[in-house]
């Protein structure tokens, strides 16, 4: 299940600095969007890992299935670009050029299975495994409840899932079932990629600045009375060093007073398991849903 | 058949636990996951000790650093 940014999310970037920024953030590769012009020989010679291709529109299928086989990577196209008369037509062309298109769904069950049933019946042939699903997903706005049936409809044909948030909108997306998606995607084996784009235009400032920002760790003062920290706008990644640093600060007697958006029970047990017994208190003072306040007190 | 890979780095931080141990949960014996992060899960080793202690195996796959993989196998 690699993980690809999509070069809407970076369009301010060359390819070679969206290929940078990936591997800093330690993304497979990316999701590149054409455009009038885009030169595929330059693409393929700059070394970037492009896992899926995005077109705005279907344009001349045999251009897009083409340029499809030439990244060696399956084009998405928006849901209404594709009537359902024109499958079979686009299964050959595609089939023929050695590419993949892959048609747009939202998180519609009805609209998933529909597809799916129309993918079936072109038949075991060769031809119609070059059509595929591009499930567009997006949990700012829609109702996730029915995932694990999106997941189960589209079965095989399911050949990119395009996550409109995720990165630095992965804090307003939470409680929003996002992990659910994933974990029916990873029990349904779906081996796939995953791409996250930009919910929305707005957002990119902070795509912008998630993408160019280092990785950080911050440590409290030593002999610290009281310490009060709030790691909800620290990346995940740093939350543990961040934590640890500001616990080993204090002096005895002396309490962390902690907020965090999530249970931080694994916090406890991990004091438990690094921290001598005996050594600390961990008080859960304010227990969810959203925001959780812990306070541990270091004897 | 291909492996269950369950990446945790798009998960949003409330739902990232949640999700690890549904995960596990629904697993048969045998069977395992790849967990994928953006940093050390010890604290969730921790919790999984603390919790299901003697019904995983955990190994690492990758030790970052920017990835770490983690399979995660229910015990027969």
């Amino acid at each position: 299940m690699p993980l690809a940014l999509s070069s809407l999310a970076a369009p301010g970037l060359t390819l070679a600095e969206r290929e940078l920024a990936c591997r800093r953030r330690g993304l497979d590769g990316q999701e590149l969007a054409l455009e009038r012009g885009t030169d595929l020989a330059a693409v393929r010679a700059s070394g970037a890992r492009v896992l899926a291709v995005r077109a705005g529109a279907l344009g001349d299928p045999a251009e897009l299935a083409a340029a499809s086989a030439r990244l060696g990577a399956p084009v998405s196209v928006a849901a209404d670009a594709v009537a359902p008369e024109a499958l079979p037509g686009l299964a050959r062309v595609f089939a023929r050029a050695g590419g993949r298109l892959l048609i747009g769904r939202p998180t519609d069950l009805a609209a998933v299975a529909a597809l799916a049933g129309a993918l079936d019946a072109l038949g075991p042939a060769g031809d119609a495994a070059a059509l595929g699903i591009a499930w567009e997903l997006r949990p700012s706005t829609e109702r996730l409840a029915d995932a694990g049936a999106v997941v189960f409809a589209a079965g095989p044909h399911l050949g990119v899932v395009r996550l409109h948030g995720g990165g630095p909108e992965q804090r307003a997306q939470d409680g929003r079932g996002v992990g659910a998606v994933l974990r029916e995607l990873a029990l349904a084996r779906y081996a796939g990629p995953i791409v996250l784009c930009p919910s929305e235009p707005a957002q990119l400032p902070a795509w912008e600045a998630w993408l160019r920002a280092e990785p950080r760790v911050r440590c409290g003062d030593r002999g610290a009375r009281r310490i009060d920290l709030d790691v909800r706008d620290v990346e995940p990644r740093d939350r543990l060093d961040t934590i640890l640093g500001a616990y080993r600060a204090l002096e005895p007697g002396a309490t962390l007073h902690l907020t965090v958006d999530h249970d931080p029970v694994c916090m406890a047990y991990t004091l438990e398991a690094t921290e001598p017994a005996g050594s600390f208190e961990f008080r859960t003072v304010e227990d969810g849903p959203e925001v959780w306040r812990a306070e541990v007190t270091r004897r | 058949m291909s492996s269950i890979d369950l990446d945790i780095r798009i998960v949003p931080p409330r739902e990232k636990h949640p999700t690890i141990f549904k995960t596990f949960d629904a697993l048969a014996p045998g069977e395992g996951f790849t967990l994928i992060n953006d940093h050390d899960p010890a604290p969730l080793r921790h919790q999984f000790d603390a919790t299901r202690g003697g019904q995983f195996g955990w190994t690492y796959v990758e030790r970052g650093p920017v990835v770490w993989r983690v399979l995660i196998e229910k015990s027969r």
